[in-house]
């Protein structure tokens, strides 16, 4: 190794900690990188929460962090409307798309199949600092003239094709283009990167049977992202030509402030499909890794295999091929025709059975387990939770005949907050917990991960929760005040009720950053198998280094499930109730992956 | 791979056996999100095409001349590399030349045919625009975009053939650049008929 030390600290420094090429690094760039963006959209939520629970009293804290958008501690409507918007975006695409995908997939995809690295880790590179980029344009576009964009993280037009048409739709809007362009390429560069190398660079032995349901989660996120995140680059770019250009994809007969605009032909509805082409295919995005992370946890800490293996890729391919052909469900309202909602009511009801199988089999594997309740563990169980809770709304939204009645009201806010926000939260809190030894080489506190999992899960649900009465009696989302309606006076303690569990969700968070922070810096040092896991990150030292396994890569010669298994003397196998994915199988021994 | 050890990681040879392994399913995933791309787009138009006020638009003439010279270019580029898995590179640096011109002139007559509509009064934007036109302008810049990629790569393997470092067993520049190469053709022969028969 020695030939290759660079004669510069300083180059060392840039090279290892900044643009780094080494996998490791760059999920810890992820991490942390999508970690400050998830704090700052969940300051955002704390402090419009307190405006729909409180609304026009004054906060000092409102006054002081957000400066001229407030007025005498209260925010200002149109500011609102940006911070809603802004919320949306950086939650679902930051900190549980980049972040969580940018973390795990390229932490554990090379560990877990066992490779040296990422096919290709300039590439690997380019996604990161794409995602960096873009974070940071996003993050100016709140301080812009105007401020940033708020027609919601759906962008429809025409607010978000008419400079004109509200204060954020100026300057703000277009930042927000311009990240998410990045944003998507980043993407795209990642997922190509996993793919090839889920495929490509398995050590010997490392059937895709006997891969981690971790990696067959990532390896369909990244397929599914590779579909349809260029379609949602394609219709940003039509939105950037009728902004910009004056044509008229998605315009027509408007006029605005008295005056008739010469847009014709177009169609904002067109918008609307393309962008719910990628926008429901993206709750999978940030659901599915959830999933794996989840699942590799529960076998894990139940000490059992994963009950019914292959059920649970087949349920992930199922859920990824339908979820390209469900998006209609969001449009029920759009004067679609009755038949065409038929449709999609019908393919968006059918992804209850695969998530139903995995329901099934998490239950099982929970089933009489040995259960260790760590607070990744929690977490997991916690998923399992939000997972029902809310894919049971989901059935409610998916009939058209029942969403037309609860569209765009606070039933949909509870739905998908439940069943995308908490469960991707959920799986990517639960992920940090158990591999923190591995990214960090040292352990979190185990306590104060008990205090923040309970916290968390009473006020998760105290908040969302009652949003589905909300939204039942007409609260409609998106609205700066429910004060003004008269129809809605006793509702209003519940308003207040959730703002208070915001708060107390937010003060929970902090005991998990605290934790973070001071374990990754002064926590205790890790063993180097600290949940004594089967799969192969474990087998590298707690030390990291290029390349991950000092000699040879190990070769794999069972599926990483064999927790409890028994000999016929009904002992176990190997003395310990786990047999790592590098021993070989005892004469008529069978792999479990194969059946 | 798995006997290379850590000692290696950073050795040429090492590079080399990842890169001859993964470099082509890359290209293709990508590939697969730049036809993405394009699905969306077309099928975009064949949601506004539905609009009362759409007009239908005749396919400037001078479009079948680009069809025409970039099939031919796919096919010096196809020759490039069988010549230089011969070994006979000096006709190999030659055909790539003449894929390149043949490149550059496809882009010649973009311009001319946006020439022709725009003399037709086909408008990009603007008040006497129709959705119909404009999508004749982004499909076919928005392939031309990626065109110019293409003739990047195309730029490369001119100069590093020109500087003789291809050989019958080092081709996997030219391949990849020929398969980028082949897919503009594919994509440019299928914007074509959907133009003309589609929209
Ligand atoms: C404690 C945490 C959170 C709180 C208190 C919260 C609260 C809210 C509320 C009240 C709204 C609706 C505002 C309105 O319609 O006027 C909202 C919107 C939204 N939230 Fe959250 N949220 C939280 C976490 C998350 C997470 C983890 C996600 C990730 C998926 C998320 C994604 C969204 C999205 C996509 C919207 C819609 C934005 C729009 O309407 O354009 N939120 N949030
Ligand atoms: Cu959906």
């Amino acid at each position: 190794m020695s030939a290759h030390q660079h004669p510069h600290e300083e180059q060392d420094f840039l090279f290892k900690y900044v643009f780094s090429q080494d996998h490791k690094m760059i999920s810890k760039q992820f991490l942390i990188t999508g970690f400050i963006m998830g704090f700052i959209g969940l300051s955002m939520s704390t402090l419009f929460r307190l405006q729909l629970g409180f609304p026009g009293e004054s906060f000092w804290i409102i006054d002081f962090l957000l400066g001229s958008w407030a007025e005498n501690g209260v925010m200002l409507p149109d500011k609102y409307l940006a911070l809603v918007t802004m919320h949306g975006t950086i939650m679902v695409f930051f900190l549980l798309t980049a972040g969580l995908s940018g973390t795990f997939s390229n932490l554990l995809i090379p560990l877990q199949i066992g490779a040296r690295d990422m096919a290709s880790g300039f590439l690997n590179m380019l996604s990161y600092w794409f995602f960096f980029v873009s974070s940071v344009i996003m993050l100016i576009s709140l301080g812009v003239e105007g401020g940033a964009a708020s027609a919601g993280w759906t962008i429809y037009p025409p607010l978000s094709a008419l400079p004109q048409a509200i204060p954020g739709s100026g300057l703000g809007m277009t930042l927000w283009l311009v990240a998410m362009a990045i944003f998507i390429a980043s993407s795209l560069l990642g997922s190509l990167n996993y793919i090839v190398t889920i495929l490509n660079l398995r050590t010997k032995g490392m059937t895709m049977t006997r891969l981690p349901l971790t990696i067959w989660s990532f390896l369909i996120t990244a397929i599914v992202g590779v579909i349809s995140f260029p379609v949602l680059l394609a219709a940003a770019l039509l939105l950037v030509f009728d902004r910009s250009f004056g044509t008229s994809f998605y315009l027509s007969d408007i006029y605005i402030g008295g005056q008739v605009l010469e847009h014709a032909g177009g169609s904002p509805i067109l918008f609307e499909h393309l962008f719910w082409f990628l926008g429901h295919p993206e709750v999978y995005i940030v659901l599915l890794p959830a999933l794996g992370i989840t699942s590799e946890i529960v076998s894990t800490m139940s000490r059992k295999p994963i009950f019914g293996y292959r059920a649970m890729i087949t349920s992930m391919l199922a859920i990824g091929f339908l979820s390209a052909i469900v998006w209609g469900h969001h449009m029920f309202v759009t004067g679609m025709n009755p038949f065409l909602g038929a449709v999609f009511t019908f393919t968006t009801l059918l992804i209850a059975i695969p998530s139903a199988v995995k329901v099934f089999n998490y239950i099982t594997t929970l089933w009489k387990g040995n259960i260790k309740f760590s607070p990744a563990m929690l977490f997991s169980v916690g998923l399992v939770s939000t997972f029902i809770s809310g894919g049971l709304t989901g059935l409610i939204l998916g009939d058209s005949t029942l969403d037309i009645n609860v569209h765009d009201t606070y039933f949909v806010v509870g739905h998908f907050h439940i069943v995308m926000g908490l469960s991707g939260i959920f799986g990517m809190i639960a992920g940090v917990y158990h591999w923190f030894p591995k990214i960090f080489g040292r352990m979190l506190n185990n306590n104060l991960g008990n205090v923040h999992f309970w916290i968390t899960i009473v006020s998760a649900y105290g908040i969302f929760f009652p949003m589905h009465f909300l939204g039942l009696a007409g609260v409609p989302r998106r609205y700066y005040t429910n004060s003004e309606f008269p129809l809605f006076d006793n509702l209003f303690d519940i308003n207040t009720l959730i703002t208070w569990f915001a708060i107390l969700a937010f003060f929970g968070q902090l005991i998990f950053f605290f934790n973070f922070v001071y374990s990754a810096l002064r926590g205790p040092k890790a063993p180097q198998n600290p949940w004594k896991g089967n799969s192969l990150e474990w087998t590298t030292g707690v030390k990291h280094i290029h390349g991950n396994w000092p000699g040879e890569i190990p070769t794999v010669y069972r599926w990483p499930y064999d927790y409890s298994k028994l000999n016929d003397n009904g002992d176990y196998v190997t003395g310990e109730d786990f047999i790592p994915q590098t021993v070989p199988l005892a004469d008529g021994e069978k792999d479990g992956g194969e059946h | 791979m798995t006997t290379i050890s850590l000692d290696n990681l950073d050795n040429i040879k090492y590079k080399t056996e990842i890169r001859q392994k993964t470099a082509k399913p890359l290209l293709w995933i990508g590939l697969m999100s730049i036809v993405m791309f394009f699905a969306g787009l077309t099928s975009a138009l064949i949601v506004s095409k539905s609009n009362s006020i759409w007009i239908k638009l005749e396919v400037p003439s001078m479009f079948f001349v680009s069809t025409i010279l970039i099939l031919f270019s796919s096919l010096t580029y196809q020759l490039s590399l069988s010549f230089t898995k011969n070994n006979q590179l000096k006709f190999a640096t030659i055909t790539t030349i003449l894929t390149f011109v043949l490149g550059i002139s496809f882009t010649v007559t973009q311009f001319y045919a946006w020439q022709q509509l725009y003399h037709s009064g086909v408008f990009w934007a603007g008040e006497q625009s129709n959705p119909s036109g404009s999508y004749f302008y982004a499909l076919t810049a928005l392939h031309l975009l990626h065109l110019f990629a293409g003739l990047i790569s195309l730029l490369v393997v001119v100069t590093k053939s020109i500087l003789k470092k291809y050989s019958p067993t080092t081709i996997l520049g030219i391949q990849l650049s020929l398969t980028y190469w082949h897919f503009l053709t594919a994509l440019w022969v299928y914007l074509f008929f959907f133009l003309k028969f589609i929209a």
